[in-house]
């Protein structure tokens, strides 16, 4: 099963946020869905250029096959700056639902309320 | 609502072939073959003479592409900046009066309390092995902040009451970011110590524990923040 490996996981598990971040009235269904995207972003990423068999980027001299470093310093910036974005996004669906009382994207809730 | 069925079927409809889209231009795009020599390779090549860190990850996020780092330090404080100004609940919402014994025999599990208590020395132990370790084998000051920041959890678990002072928290983050700004300054950008085994050492470990401490203060802010300000009720 070649056709299985991280990165077409990472498309998968993007595209499954894209539809949540789509559909989802509901704000912390949202806040989820950029989560899944983003993990998804990460997986594509560090499972990018991983040849088999082969070893983590750490020691003096390296022979065998390695994997790319770059990418995964890339992404330990971008796993702080979504936890960042979570944290901004909670914060604020919090002081919404305290100010309107509501949790969803419209200002119509009748029309919300059976499509949830 | 036969409308909203066809708009819900239609985006469903763009996921798939968004993402059959993708998986098939990704399959077809491994077998052109790369001949040009790589970022990596370079780094491959001389990250121990250029940075002397055996962790290339290491390398490359605190000598070649440091600037990454210190936007996404930038990018934390301000999170935890906005978490704690913008927000709205400024009232406390736990009364300090409740007794802390009566409450945590009440309510805690004794389970809980005696692990966590076992665990806690340990907790810190691996923290500080690889903010400091981080140069040289897996880790660094990101992830050990995180581990840092998990022994605040296990205090929460413990003492569910007991308050945290926030603005010292968040006044030493600030200083903290500002100490990292200027290492790099004074040490990577003047280029004196480039070929230096031992300064090139000493400034790892003293980014990696700086990083440490500003996660974890970060990380701490926020999720005390989320336990006793941001209620609904």
């Amino acid at each position: 099963m070649d056709f299985i490996s991280g990165e077409t996981v990472g498309i998968i598990l993007f595209f499954i946020g894209l539809f949540g971040l789509m559909t989802k009235k509901n704000i912390l269904k949202t806040i989820m869905s950029i989560s899944i995207l983003q993990s998804g972003i990460y997986l594509f990423f560090i499972a990018d250029d991983l040849p088999n068999n082969s070893i983590p980027p750490i020691g003096e001299t390296l022979e065998k096959p390695v994997a790319d470093p770059v990418p995964q310093a890339l992404m330990i910036t971008a796993i702080v700056i979504g936890l960042g974005i979570t944290a901004i996004g909670l914060t604020m669906f919090i002081h919404y639902k305290k100010r309107y009382g509501i949790s969803f994207w419209s200002r119509n809730r009748s029309e919300e309320r059976s499509d949830q | 609502m036969n409308l909203t069925k066809l708009i819900l079927g239609l985006r469903f409809f763009l996921v798939i072939l968004g993402a059959f889209l993708m998986i098939f231009l990704f399959i077809e795009s491994k077998e052109i073959e790369v001949t040009i020599p790589s970022l990596k390779n370079y780094y491959l090549n001389f990250y121990y003479e250029d940075t002397a860190a055996k962790n290339s990850v290491a390398a490359i996020y605190l000598n070649y592409r440091v600037f990454d780092t210190l936007f996404e330090a930038l990018m934390l404080m301000v999170s935890v900046m906005e978490v704690i100004h913008i927000s709205w609940g400024n009232k406390h919402l736990i009364q300090r009066s409740i007794l802390r014994k009566e409450f945590y025999k009440n309510n805690q599990s004794e389970v809980v309390l005696h692990f966590v208590g076992i665990i806690f020395p340990f907790l810190l132990m691996i923290a500080f092995y690889i903010i400091i370790n981080g140069h040289n084998s897996p880790g660094g000051g990101f992830q050990g902040g995180a581990i840092l920041a998990t022994a605040l959890i296990a205090r929460y678990l413990i003492y569910p009451n007991e308050y945290l002072d926030l603005n010292i928290l968040e006044k030493l983050e600030k200083f903290l970011f500002v100490i990292i700004l200027s290492v790099p300054i004074f040490f990577i950008f003047m280029n004196d110590f480039s070929g230096n085994f031992i300064f090139n050492q000493i400034y790892l470990v003293t980014m990696n524990i700086l990083i440490g401490f500003k996660v974890f203060f970060g990380l701490g802010v926020i999720l005390y923040r989320f336990i006793f300000f941001e209620r609904l009720n």
